[in-house]
């Protein structure tokens, strides 16, 4: 069954999606840094009245658990995040944009976190983020 | 001293420049020893990423660090290439003792294959070696 993106229901299905990424296994199993957040901004015209965020415990290869919550939240409690629109994140997950060329051309803005770090992870990332392709997702848009 | 790093008025928007500047300061301050470098550094440095369709200039002034969105002045050193190779430019590994490129490091292998094939286009840095070995030693994570 399609997920609505975002929802608390996809955010639930990325945690499967990402646990069933054996790339992403290996390539996470040494980070030991703590959360990361994706947040959606608002987008009235798609029913989005505020940003929201999905959250990634992700730790040693494992999601451990995913939380849909306020981008509030997410910037409080998770160590790095990450911010667009709801465009540039369907773009991503589906594959048109690769995330760190959307980074470069500001439609991704890590807002918080030790870039080095994301750095030395980018396989990592790129791995997440191929995670969510593997949900079914029903877009807004 | 604290570095300065500043953007340019209208960088902020470019995210390769708030990219860079990020991982400079961070990195500055994570390894506390790259400032010696970071002091001696003086020259213009243009990075273009070719496939992301973004440029920046890294305008050195000796313990100062400007960022320009897009190519500025003249620059020293150019480097064009994909937005990958420009990433693993900050993860190239470096020597124990001199902290020179290590040519036996798998990315900086990939980055020599990549200068070789074409794939990475260097201008300059055999006349601005001192500024690309200082640069390559700051920007790296390692």
């Amino acid at each position: 069954m399609a997920h609505n993106f975002p929802s608390a229901d996809w955010t639930a299905a990325y945690k499967d999606a990402v646990n069933g990424n054996a790339a992403y296994r290996e390539a996470g199993k040494t980070w030991l840094h703590g959360a990361v957040a994706f947040v959606v901004e608002a987008d009235p015209s798609l029913g989005l009245e505020k940003d929201s965020a999905l959250i990634l415990d992700v730790h040693g290869g494992e999601c451990r658990a995913t939380h849909w919550v306020e981008r509030a939240v997410a910037e409080a409690d998770a160590p790095f995040v990450i911010v667009g629109k709801y465009a540039r994140w369907k773009d991503v997950i589906t594959g048109k944009e690769d995330p760190i060329k959307s980074m470069m051309q500001n439609k991704l803005r890590l807002v918080k976190g030790h870039l080095p770090t994301i750095i030395r992870y980018v396989e990592s990332s790129r791995q997440l983020v191929k995670s969510a392709a593997d949900v079914d997702s029903h877009w807004l848009a | 001293m604290p570095v300065v790093i500043e953007l340019a008025p209208g960088a902020s928007e470019n995210g390769l420049v708030t990219m860079l500047a990020d991982l400079l300061r961070q990195n500055l301050d994570d390894h506390p020893h790259k400032r010696a470098d970071f002091e001696k550094l003086d020259g213009r440095v243009a990075i273009v990423a070719e496939d992301a369709g973004v440029a920046l200039t890294l305008e050195f002034q000796r313990g100062k660090l400007v960022l320009h969105a897009g190519i500025v002045g003249i620059p020293d050193v150019t480097v064009r290439a994909p937005s990958d190779d420009v990433m693993a430019m900050s993860l190239v590994e470096l020597t124990p003792k001199r902290a020179l490129p290590d040519p036996r490091g798998e990315v900086m292998k990939k980055v020599w294959e990549g200068m070789r094939s074409g794939r990475i286009q260097v201008y300059g840095a055999l006349f601005h070696a001192p500024l690309m070995f200082r640069l390559t030693r700051v920007m790296s994570v390692n």
